[in-house]
Order: structure tokens, then sequence, then C-alpha cells
């Protein structure tokens, strides 16, 4: 028996938006410690993977390990129903076929119900193990999102150069080539937390496909700060923060001259 | 021939039966076998009739049974297969009458029985005993002091060693001595040493576990025909039986003609290549016949000054033509009086030049002269004109001029003909002939409609190639070679034998040939071609691959003497290129290699043709026709196989050989020769023109055919000239659908050939065909002598003149009835397979005449006609709805108004509104006779069958039951539904096909509607087998102006292994796979194949809405109307599986968290060695007992594919290899071993030990 509540729909709504353009449906693990649902695209390029501690609920019971199978075009359209400042109560009994979605408005005067058919998803579950990375970059989301938009102009693929003095993207393609640079800025502590920063024990440089970037920067509106952490010729990982309660981390393999 | 059987069946043993075939080639000669072999020859004459008769367990029912006794034994084989040849019996009788005549005393009689029985326990053994004998084995062997008639012979070591080592050492020998060497020392030393019977057991049981269905074939070939055995004496044709030219007319069916111009002595001739009836080939010279064409002569030209005018002629080609220094081009110009069959004159006839030249060649020049720059004809001046009849071939006017159509009987009188001096053909009989004394005979007629005994030879070979390279003949060696040769009628192979590059364990039914070089297996594979003489080479995709490579191969080798192939022992035979356009078949590439005097006809040509399907591979074909698959073998394992063993290379013999083999069962099955045979009969072209050329040149040569009767000439059309290729007239017509579910019986009444009776009734021809001028000015009536057809043409009545179109048509339709007729009689099977192929080809001639005159790029098109005759048909169509419609209804006392709801072409369905099945077929009937009166003869409007219930969904669309009686129903049938259609994946014509007969067989929506959503559940989860998911697609060309799955995929291909990547002009399959989201469907496609091995995901989305949708709701919406949405989604929609693959891509870094096995949630880090987590540790039992069953059933299921692939590759002790793609099995034993493998690590989560 599943019961969570979450003060803000809008949290809720900003989650299935970013992740739903990536996936089309998973299994969420609820848990003792909190939710949490792991997916790869189709094509086995990126993963992401989604954690809601216990704790950013009020209240969050949940009696034993579930796995609840949703489709998030179909969450997407139930969200819809839900204003931003709703109360979210999320409700699965065990072995159940529904979720059920309460909406209460702020005021406590509305209070909408829904049952969501779940679907029995058979998927290997995967992830990826936490590792050391040579360089860790804190940059702002919106940037980020605004480089990856400007340079799919130029092309289908991004390098991504990181070196003391700050963090290269550059593109080039039948258009031309474009390259924007972010610098390292000032000192560590007085900087606004939007700031670029880098942590790096040595330069890194990653090719990307631009294609799933954008794609991950749909998680910018739930976190003013992305974190991209690299090492050379392993997963490069996004990680957009949700508040305290948890985090959006998106996967993605560096790109590898012609697959065959 | 007492003898000879009795040395045959003192072979008693497996091991000498393998030696002996091991060291048949090796052979030396021996004199005294050459009688014996002579007598061979002249008893498998009546081999072929004999051997169908022949049980297969009769002659090693013999074989067994002498041991015990070995007189009456002997006998028995001696009568055998006169007995059977006298009074051919169907196999069951065959031991009887065995019994009743031969025996003397009932004894014997009952050890034939119990030798029978034996039999049917050590089947292999005892067919391998029938290795070939001849006399001269016999007297050998009793030379050689061991005992003469093969019984029970001390074994002797000694002597068995020394005939290998000597066989060892002649192998190396040049081979062609070989081949003329009677086979038997060696064998029959092999066969006198009989190992103890024991042994026989043991080796009996050990072969049987190895034999495949197809060796077993092989073996019971063996069998049934103990007396073909594998010699090479066999080889060649009988003998010529004494004739004298002067007493004995000469009587052969020819095969092939061809024309001969010798230069140097100028002098033209016409071969023709055949067989007699006693199997004997012949190459027969015509001479005296020149080709000609016709020129209309000037109305004041002289005819006394014809001499004058081949003088200017000669001049003016000769300075054309400087550069061959022609000078007497023109052999004679007659002046003759004929009509132009383009459009009505009158009837007037006119004088015409016929003009004869020295060659064919020389044809083209002499109509260029009158047609574009004009002759100075003496006395009229300046004169340039239409040229007629000069775009024929010469070989085909020869034929249309004698009469003589394709592979027809010829006779050359007695006293007529002689025999030549200096022969060049490799024939039996060379003659030649004045060509006026040839007398052609009619094959419609009942003397002349049977088929000479024609050898067919059905090869294959098989290359080493090196990996990922499609084998190139400058590079990788030719190592095998199998052969199969036939005799045309008869059922069975009777040489069957390959040709080896380095040794090859024996393989039970058949000759194996070995050699230590490729340039002796190329040299040895000819001699035996020439030997055997083929009229017909077979095989599959011989044209494109296995010729052209043995010829390069060879080139490659230096072999010289190779390349001549062909009949005539002079001519080299080269490759060359050709390309092929027609409307119907598209355009292709081949390549051409002559063989003077045989017939090439590759199945997979053929195939091509006659039939659409998913894949041309032979595998697939194969199993579609003959409904099974066979063992392929990836191009990459051959060569490992070669470089293996003697035990490998038989494996890649007995693969070799059923390539072989399968091209003339197709064949056979089909009944493509005697239908092709038949339909160059009927059309009068020559049999290789069939497969070389399209349609329009069969209503050609039977237009001028017919022509030539009545003093018709044919005018040379420029391409094009009847105003353009862009010329359009208007189609068929169909009549609105009303679409739906019909309930109730609908009737179709169908206009039996619509397009030809058309033609006949209204008398539409080039001949009929009238213009305004003309009409005008020979004052014709309007209705009276002449028709205007609803298209505004205008063509006179068939009173003023017959047309030669309708003239034609009426002996092919009358024909065809004949021949169905006969049919009906006839109680011969194989008479029967001829009629039959006969009216179809008759039936197919009949409707090409139509689409011949309105081939607008064709040899006469005539658009006038093609437009009237689909005038006609629509006004018919039309007016046969009002008379129905007016005729059954409620006003005139029936019951019903009849409705008609829909109309194609040539047939129009109708709902007379009975619920009665036998009511509605009464109303057809009758109102297919009603509306028949209607219209002028020989329009007949027909009453064929009733569908009930019936699905109409569109135009050219629909699905009904089939009733032709009343008792039952004769099938399912549909039109334009997925069923038939291959550009889908094969899972949709099984839904769409199932879901049909749910619906209308079964009556039962539910049942349909509720299988669909099975299919879509099972697809979304996974479980649909991949060949279900596989598209094909050909690879036409590769340069898409627009990106297509197939050729990016193939191009990808080309990239990861360039030898296994499909090639211009094959069919591509490939499934869409999972990828990113947007990305285009073209770069979707993967191959099966790669799918398979790195466990790549299926695009089960993109299965459904673009496969199953459209298909399902085309045909549910008749009849669920709006409901069709719940089709595609709900419940069983909402169960998926998604895989992960096993590369590429992320995959390399993550790692998989295992699952509870009971709620699918992650376990902890630290229980992951747990099947289950905790809150599942109750339900571990029922959990672990669930595993266990999918394990035990994924174990069976892989088992059973395994065994299956084992039993078709023909051994159970070798790994399976086959990687046959058109095959389901091999998929689905893929993915079985893959599901096996997974899920046996399942399993060990559990912790079994408790």
């Amino acid at each position: 028996m599943l019961e969570a509540r979450l003060p803000q729909a809008a949290l809720l709504k900003k989650i299935v938006e970013a992740l739903k353009e990536m996936v089309n449906e998973s299994n969420f693990d609820c848990g003792d410690s909190g939710i949490s649902m792991q997916a790869m695209d189709s094509a086995h390029i990126a993963m992401c993977s989604l954690l809601l501690r216990s704790e950013g609920f009020e209240p969050y019971r949940c009696d034993r390990v579930i796995s609840l199978g949703l489709s998030f075009s179909s969450l997407s359209k139930v969200l819809k129903c839900a204003g931003n400042d709703d109360v979210v109560t999320l409700k699965a009994e065990d072995d159940a076929d529904t979720l059920g979605l309460m909406f209460e408005s702020p005021k406590e005067e509305r209070v909408s119900q829904f049952d969501l058919k779940l679907m029995d998803i058979d998927s290997d579950h995967v992830s990826i193990p936490d590792q050391e990375y040579d360089c860790t970059v804190h940059l702002s989301s919106a940037e980020f999102a605004r480089i990856c938009r400007d340079l799919s102009t130029f092309g289908a693929s991004v390098v991504l150069d990181a070196t003391k003095e700050g963090i290269k993207f550059s593109a080039s393609g039948e258009l031309g080539r474009g390259g924007i640079l972010l610098k390292q800025q000032g000192s560590v502590d007085d900087s606004s937390p939007t700031s670029t920063r880098i942590e790096m024990r040595e330069p890194v440089s990653v090719t990307l496909s631009l294609k799933y970037l954008n794609i991950f920067t749909k998680a910018a509106p739930l976190s003013e700060v992305v974190t991209i952490n690299m090492s050379s010729e392993i997963p490069v990982l996004f990680q957009f923060s949700i508040g305290d309660i948890g985090h959006i981390r998106f996967y993605l393999a560096p790109q590898i001259q012609e697959d065959d | 021939m007492v003898e000879k059987r009795k040395a045959a069946d003192n072979v008693s043993s497996t091991e000498a039966a393998s030696k002996g075939s091991k060291l048949e080639n090796k052979s030396s000669s021996s004199g005294a076998a050459n009688g014996a072999s002579k007598r061979i020859k002249a008893h498998g004459v009546q081999k072929g009739a004999v051997q169908s008769f022949f049980a297969p367990r009769k002659s090693s029912a013999k074989s067994d049974s002498k041991p015990k006794d070995e007189k009456p034994k002997v006998q028995i084989k001696t009568e055998n297969p006169e007995s059977s040849e006298i009074k051919p019996k169907p196999l069951d009788d065959d031991k009887d009458s065995q019994n009743g005549k031969i025996f003397e005393n009932t004894d014997k009689k009952d050890k034939v029985h119990v030798a029978t029985e034996q039999k049917a326990q050590k089947q292999s053994p005892q067919s391998s005993m029938d290795i070939e004998e001849d006399g001269g084995e016999e007297e050998k062997s009793a030379t050689k002091g061991e005992g003469s008639n093969g019984i029970y012979i001390k074994p002797e070591p000694g002597i068995e060693k020394a005939t290998t080592v000597k066989a060892e050492s002649t192998i190396k020998n040049f081979p062609k001595v070989e081949i003329r060497a009677p086979v038997k020392p060696s064998i029959k030393d092999e066969k006198v040493a009989p190992p103890t019977p024991k042994k026989i057991i043991n080796r009996a049981s050990m072969l049987k576990r190895e034999k495949s269905s197809f060796q077993e074939e092989l073996e019971e070939m063996e069998a049934r025909v103990p007396e073909a055995k594998a010699a090479k004496e066999l080889w060649s044709r009988n003998p010529i039986p004494d004739f004298d030219p002067e007493k004995d007319p000469l009587i052969f069916q020819q095969m092939e003609i061809d024309e001969y111009v010798d230069i140097s002595s100028n002098s033209l001739a016409v071969r023709l290549y055949g067989v007699t009836q006693n199997g004997n080939s012949v190459t027969c010279f015509v001479h005296g016949f020149y080709p000609y064409f016709y020129v209309p002569a000037p109305p004041q030209f002289d005819e006394d000054r014809i001499p004058e005018l081949i003088k200017v002629l000669n001049a003016q080609i000769a300075s054309e033509n400087r550069a061959r220094g022609e000078r007497s081009a023109v052999v004679n110009i007659t002046i003759v009086m004929k009509e132009s069959i383009y459009g009505y004159h009158g009837g007037k006839k006119l004088p015409f030049f016929k003009i004869e030249m020295r060659g064919p060649s020389l044809i083209s020049i002499g109509r260029s002269v009158f047609t574009e720059k004009g002759v100075d004809v003496p006395g009229v001046g300046h004169y340039v004109s239409q040229a007629f009849e000069s775009n024929i071939e010469y070989t085909l006017r020869f034929m249309i001029d004698h009469k003589v159509v394709g592979a027809n009987w010829v006779e050359l009188p007695a006293g007529k003909y002689s025999k030549r001096l200096n022969t060049t053909s490799r024939a039996q009989i060379e003659v030649q002939v004045y060509h006026k004394d040839l007398i052609s005979h009619d094959p419609a007629t009942q003397e002349w409609s049977h088929v000479a005994p024609l050898r067919i030879l059905s090869f294959d070979i098989e290359c080493a190639g090196r990996k990922g390279i499609f084998p190139e003949p400058k590079v990788d060696p030719v190592i095998q070679i199998a052969n199969m040769v036939t005799i045309h009628g008869s059922n069975k192979p009777f040489i069957r034998n390959i040709f080896t590059l380095n040794t090859c364990a024996p393989i039970i039914g058949s000759q194996i040939l070995s050699y230590s070089t490729e340039q002796e297996l190329l040299r040895g594979w000819k001699e035996f071609l020439l030997m055997v003489d083929p009229d017909i080479v077979i095989g599959y995709n011989t044209t494109n691959f296995d010729f052209p490579y043995l010829i390069e191969r060879a080139e490659a080798l230096g072999v010289n003497d190779f390349p001549y192939l062909g009949r005539l022992s002079h001519v080299k035979s080269v490759l060359k290129e050709s390309r092929f356009s027609s409307k119907a078949y598209g355009t292709r590439e081949d390549k051409v290699l002559n063989m003077e005097g045989r017939v090439q006809f590759d199945i997979l040509q053929a195939m091509r043709r006659d039939y659409k399907l998913r894949s041309f591979s032979l595998n697939a074909v194969s199993a579609h026709f003959l409904g099974e698959q066979k063992e392929d073998v990836p191009h990459s394992i051959i060569t490992d196989l070669q470089n293996g063993t003697d035990e490998t290379r038989r494996r890649l013999a007995v693969y070799c050989l059923k390539d072989a083999y399968l091209p003339q069962r197709l064949a056979d099955k089909l009944m493509l020769l005697v239908n092709y045979m038949e339909m160059a009969r009927v059309t009068g072209v020559p049999f290789n023109y069939l497969l070389s050329r399209g349609q329009q040149i069969k209503v050609v040569s039977q237009l001028y055919r017919k022509a030539i009767e009545q003093d018709l000439v044919i005018p040379v059309m420029e391409r094009g000239a009847a105003g353009g290729s862009d010329e359009q007239y208007e189609g068929a017509t169909v009549i609105e659908p009303k679409r739906g579910f019909y309930n109730v019986p609908i009737a179709t009444l169908d206009f039996a050939s619509l397009y030809p009776s058309i033609m006949m009734a209204h008398n539409l021809c080039y001949t009929t065909l009238l213009t305004k001028q003309i009409a005008e000015q020979l004052k014709l009536v309007k209705e009276v002598d002449y028709e205007v057809t609803p298209a505004g043409d205008m063509f006179v009545k068939a009173e003023r003149r017959k047309g030669l179109l309708p003239q034609v048509l009426q002996e092919l339709l009358s024909a065809r009835k004949k021949a169905k007729a006969d049919m009906k009689k006839e109680t011969d099977p194989f008479k029967v397979q001829v009629l039959n192929g006969r009216q179809l080809a008759l039936k197919i001639s009949a409707n090409s005449v139509y689409g011949f005159t309105g081939a607008t790029v064709g040899r006469l098109p005539c658009l006038q006609i093609s437009a009237s005759v689909t005038a006609y048909g629509r006004e018919m169509i039309e007016a046969t709805k009002k008379t129905v419609e007016n005729h059954y209804c409620k006003a005139n006392g029936y019951e019903h108004d009849a409705e008609v709801i829909y109309g194609d072409t040539d047939s129009v369905m109708v709902r007379f509104g009975t619920p009665i099945l036998e009511e509605s077929m009464k109303l057809g009937t009758e109102a297919a006779g009603f509306v028949s009166n209607i219209f002028v003869k020989p329009i007949k409007l027909e009453f064929e069958k009733v569908y009930f219930p019936y699905l109409l969904i569109n135009k050219k669309r629909y699905a009904g039951l089939y009733w032709t009686r009343p008792e039952k129903y004769d099938k399912l049938d549909t039109k334009g539904l997925e069923t038939v259609r291959r550009d889908n994946c094969p899972l949709v014509p099984t839904v769409v096909e199932t879901c049909l007969r749910k619906m209308l067989i079964d009556n039962d929506v539910d049942g349909a509607v509720k299988y669909a959503k099975e299919t879509i559940a099972n697809l979304l989860q996974n479980k649909v087998d991949l060949s279900q998911l596989i598209i094909t697609k050909q690879l036409s060309r590769t340069d898409y102006s627009n990106k297509q799955a197939h050729v990016e995929l193939a191009e990808r291909m080309r990239r990861r292994d360039a030898g296994s990547a499909p090639q211009l002009g094959d069919r591509v399959p490939y499934v869409i796979i999972k990828a990113a989201r947007g990305t285009p469907a073209y770069e979707r496609a993967e191959d099966p194949i790669y799918v398979l091995e790195n466990n790549i995901p299926i695009d089960t989305h993109h299965y459904l809405s673009n496969q199953l949708t459209n298909p399902l709701q085309r045909i549910f919406e008749p009849i669920l109307g709006n409901k069709i949405e719940s089709l595609f989604a709900g419940d069983h929609t909402r169960s998926i599986q998604m895989n992960a693959p096993t590369k590429g891509g992320l995959m390399n870094f993550v790692v998989k968290t295992k699952t509870c096995l009971g709620c699918k949630t992650p376990l902890p880090k630290a229980s992951q060695d747990q099947p289950v987590c905790k809150h599942c540790k109750p339900k571990l039992p029922q959990i672990y007992l669930r595993n266990k069953d999918t394990m035990n059933a994924f174990e069976s299921q892989f088992a059973k594919l395994w065994t299956q692939c084992q039993r078709c590759q023909g051994s159970l002790h070798n790994d399976v290899i086959c990687g046959n793609r058109d095959c389901p099995i091999f998929y689905m034993r893929k993915k079985v071993q893959k599901d096996c493998n997974e899920q046996a690590q399942v399993m060990e989560r559990f912790d079994c030990s408790w």
C-alpha cells in the first residue's frame, strides 16, 4: 500500500514533462525510502533516473516495495486536470492494477479523484553505478538549454571541452561552425548559484548528440542549475536537482565515430 | 543381364558399397566391360518408364534374401525389371506380380516377403547395395579368383588395400580417361568382401541415425532403379539405330533453332537441334532459305526489269556496307500480291516486292535503303517507301514460313536428306536437308503431341569464398558441382553425381567423382556434360551465377578447353550481358551464355516471371511449393567445410546435391517444362524465347502465321509511331461498390474471356479498321457495312471482312475448349498435364492479344482496337447491371429487388435478396443466360460462384466464402487484401486471414475480434516470432532519390560484411527496430539476423500502427463500425515487454539490477543473489515452479527445433550450422535459444539445493 502526498502538483507536472519526451512508459519503484524510476530511451543511447525521497512527501507511507507501470503520456493527461497549486496524493494498493491520484485545491473546496490503469511492463532493471568523474561543471540550466538549442542549428552533435578556464561547446555542419565558451566565474564562494563553476582533475573532451541534450533540457524548469559530470569515454551524467527531495539524472553515451 | 544383376546382388555390406562408390571414378578401364555396358545402355531405354513403378522395397528385398538362396534370387533380379516394364503396376501390386509371374515355387515367394521386412529394418545398408555392376566386373572378379556368383566370399583385406592404392594413383591421371572407363573392377573387389552380419547392423543403425530425409530420398532412388546405377556408361545416350537416309525418314523433336552464316562459303542455313523418339540427338542443317522483306512495288514498275533492280540494289547496298564487301546482297526479287494488315482498304491486293537477301544482317540495310535513302527503281525513278516485315528474326521467319512451332516434331522424309560428312556438332546424328523438304508436324494433333525423351540436367556449384567477400571467380575456387540428370517424363533422375575437389565420404545413392585439382574438376565436369549431352539445362540462378562463375573460373585457371559446352564442337561459349525490359516483368540485367543446341532454363527466372513471392531464394521457393525447408549453409562456413575432412566435405556435398535436385523437383511439381513447351507450341515461338523475351513476341508470331495465310503483310512501325508512348485510353470500368458485410448470398456473374470475345463479337482487328475517307470512298453504310464502337472508331463488319485477330482468337479459344475436353477424357496423368499446360497457354495467349494492340511501345500498336475493346467492356458491365436490376425486381414478380453491389472489368456481383444459397445459384444461372442474350455472340455471361457471406471493403478489395455447389464451400477467396500482398510482414496476412476465416467461415465475429486483440497483445509483449515481422523489399536499384529502408539497410550491411550483403535484384529482408524518437523509418530497418544476435528491441508500436492497424481496420470496419477503436486500445495493449539490447549505446556501461521474480521490484544490493524480495518469500515455491515450467517449456521447444534442424541438415551428430533466412524455424530456434539462456540464468538465482 502506497500513499504519498505531494504539496505541489506543479512539481509532479514538471517531472512528467521533463521525462515524457524521452520515455514512453516505465516502472516506478516505490519503497520505504521513496519513489524511483529508471528508464532508457528506445534507442538505448541515453538513460534517465528519477529519485524522489520519502522526506519530500507529507506524509509518505509505503508498506512494501511495489512497482507501478505507468505510461507517461497517460500520466501527463491526468496531471493536466490538476492545478499547479493543488495537493496531489498518490495511492496504490499492493498488487493493484490502478494508481489513484487525488487533487485537492489549496482551499480544499475542490477534490478530484482519478484512477489510472497501470501497465504490466516487463523490462530489465538497469542502473549506472555511481563513480568518480574527472570533471564536474555546474552551470545555469537555462543557459545550458539555450546553448543546446542554438548549437543544434549547426550540427547534430556538440563537442564539450572542459578546461580550467571554462567549458566550451562547439558544433559544426553544413551551415558553418559555432562555439560557445562559458568561463569559470570568480571564486567558488562568492558567486551566485547559477554561475559557472568547474571542479576538475584533468581536462575532458566529449562529443554528444544534440538531439538528446535537447531532450534533457526539458528538465531545466525543475532546477536552476545543471551539473555535468564527465570523464572520457564513459557516459556523461547530467543532474537536475528537484529541490532537496530528489533529482533527475540523465546519462548519455558519448558518440563514437560511425558505430559500425 | 542375368550375370550383371547377380553381381550386383553380391554387394551386401554398407562398407563395401561406400568404398565402391568412392572408387568408381578411379577405376581403370577394362575391355571386357564394354560389351556389358552396351547392354546396360540398351536396357536403359526402358529404364525411365520402369523406374517409377519400382517399389523401393523390391530391389533391396531381393538382395537381402540372396545369401540364403542364391539361385532363385538371381532370377528374380533379372526378371523383375522386365516384368514391371511389361505390366506396370502400382507399388503395392508389385510384389504380387513378381511372385505370381516369376517364382516357380512358393517357398521363394515367402522368402521375398521376409526379405522385405528385413529390409524395412535395415534400410540404409540395403539401398547401399545397389551399386552399379555389369558384366565387366563379373568377368574381372572371376579372373581374380574371388568366387564368381558373389556368394559368401572371405574378405581379403590385401586385395582391398591394393585396389585402393591403385585408385589413388589413377586419380591423378587425366580424368578424361577415367570417365570413358567402365566403373566396375574396383567396386567389385570391395563388394566381394562382405563384413560380418553384425557389422552390417551396427553400421546400419548408425547410418539410420544420420540420414536426412533428402538422403533417404537419394537412397530410395537408388533402390528404385537398381539398373541405373551411378555408372559412367549411363552418361551417354542410346546408340544410334542403323538408318538409311534413302529409306528411313528422320523424325525428331526440335528444341532449339539457330542460324548459321558461313561468310566464306557464302552459305546460309538454319540449324535445328533436337532429339528423336529413341533419344538420339540430332543436328539438322536446313539450306536454301533466305530472309526477306516486302516493299510495296510502284504501280508502274515493269516486272521484266527485276534483274536491273537487283543490280541497282546490290550496288547501293555495297556502297552502304563497304566494310563487309558484300557484292550480291540481294538473292532474288519477286513480285507478289499482298495487302497491308493495317486498316481496311476494300480487300484490294497490291503488288509488293519480296526481296530475299543473302543474310539476316543485310535485311536492315536493305530496309533502310528503301525507307531512308530511297532507291532508283528502273523505269520509275527515285522511290522511297515503307518496308514490311523486315523486323522479324530470321529464325522466327523460318519457323513461320515452314509452320514450325517451338518444340514440335519435324520430319525429314526418306531420300530427301543426307548425313553430313564433315560434322561440326557433337550430336549423334548430323544431317542436312533442303528447306522445302522439311515437314513440320502440328503438335495439336494427337499423334504429335508427345514429348521426346529429352535429357534434363539440373546442376549446382559450390565455391569456397573468403570471409566477408562474395566469391569471385578470379580468386575463389569451385569446389563442388552436383548433377542430376532426368529423362523427360520420368520422375527420378537416373544420374546423380557430384564432382568434388578433394576427397569426399561416400553418399549413398549418388556417385562421387573426386579430383585433386580444380582444373581437373572443371575438365571432368565438362566431359560429363558433353557425354550426358543434355537437351535442357536447368538449375537455380544458373544464368547469372553458376554458368558465369564456371566460365570465368576456367578462364582464371587457364582451362582453355572448358568453355565449349554447346553442341557445336568448335563454338566457344562466351558470356555476354543482356538487358531485358518489359512492362510486365520490369527491367533486369542478365548474363547470357551461348550453348548451341541446349536450352538453358533457369528455374529462378521462370519463378520470377510466373509467381510473386516474398523471397525468391531457393529455400523460400521450395518451402512455398514443395513444403519443405532446406539447410542453408552460410557462405562463410563453406570454406571451413571444404578444408575439413572428407566427412565435412560430404556434408557440403549432400547440401550441394540437394540444391541440384530441388530445381528438378520444382520443375516437376510446377510442370514448368511441360507448360512452357506447350506455350511454345501454341504461340509458335522457340522455347528459349519464353524466358528471354516478353509477351509481344508470342502475339507477333501468331499474327505473322495468320497473316501469311491471307496474303497480308505487316508494316514495320517506328517505336511510338502510334502517337507517342504516353497516349492513354480509358480502361475498364468499376461499378462503385456498396461497401459492407453481406450475410446473404452474393452471386457473381462473369464474362468468359471478356476481351477476346469482344474482339471476336465486334470484329475488331487491324484489317477491319476503317477510316472516314475509305468509308466514303467505298460508299460503306454504317451499321450495314461497318460499326462505330463506343470509343468512336469504325470497324467493318465480319460479313465484309473477317478480322485476323478474331480468327486468331477463335482458334485459340476453340483449341482451348478442345484441350479441356481432351483433358477430361484423358486417363494418362502425364498427358493430362500436357493438356492442362496447353489450355493454360492458350488462355494466356488469347488474353495477351488485347494487350498487344494497346502496347504503345510495341511492334504493332493500334489503340483504336484496345480503346474500343475497353469501351465495349464498360458498356457491357453497365448494361448487365441495368438488365439484372430491371428484370429481377418485385415488379416482375420476384420476391426481392436484385441489386448490383459491385462490378469490375468483367464481373458483376448481384444481391438477389434471397437468403438461400441454392436459390441465389439458381437465379444466378438464370440471369447469366438471360443477360447473355442481349449481347452479340460469342460474348457470354457465366454464372460462376456465390459469395456467402461477403465482405466488400472497397474497389478491388473484398473477401468472401466461395461457393460453386450448395453443399460445401470451395474456399475463402480474398481480393486485394493483405492476405495476398507481399509488401508487409507475414504477421499481417496471417492475422487478416485468420480473422476472415473466423468471420466468414465460422461466422464468429467476436472470435475474430478476440483473435486480433490477442495478436496485438502478443506483439506488444514481444511474443511474436521474429520471422513473422520480417518485411522484404526488392533492391532494384541503388539510386533511389528518396531514402528507403531496404536500400539504406543494404548499404549498412555492405559496410558490415560485403559478402552477405544483398545484391542488386535480391529481396532484402528487414525488421523495424526501436530508435530514438523522430528517427526516420529508413534508419530503423535492421537485418533480422543482426537483431537476433544482438537482442535489439523491435519497434512493436511501429508494427501495430503501421502494419496491423490499417488492414484490420479495413476488414473490421464494415462489421464493427465505430467500435473499431476498441481493437487498438484497451487492456490487451497494456501489457508490454521492453528488451534491452546486449550491445551498443549505453549498454556497455549499465548494470542490470536484479528484480524480484515475484513482484518485479528491484532487490536491494545486499540481497541481489536472492530470487525474490522479502515480501514474496512466502510465495517462493510457487514462483520457483512457475519459472521451472517456463524453463522446461523453453528447453523442450529448443530441443525440438534443434533436432528438426539437424534432421533437415541430415546429421544428428553435428552442430546445426544452417543460417537459412527464409526458414521460420531458424528464427524460432535462435529466439528460443536466447530465451533459454536467459531463463537458465534466472534459474540459477534459485538456490536449487534447498
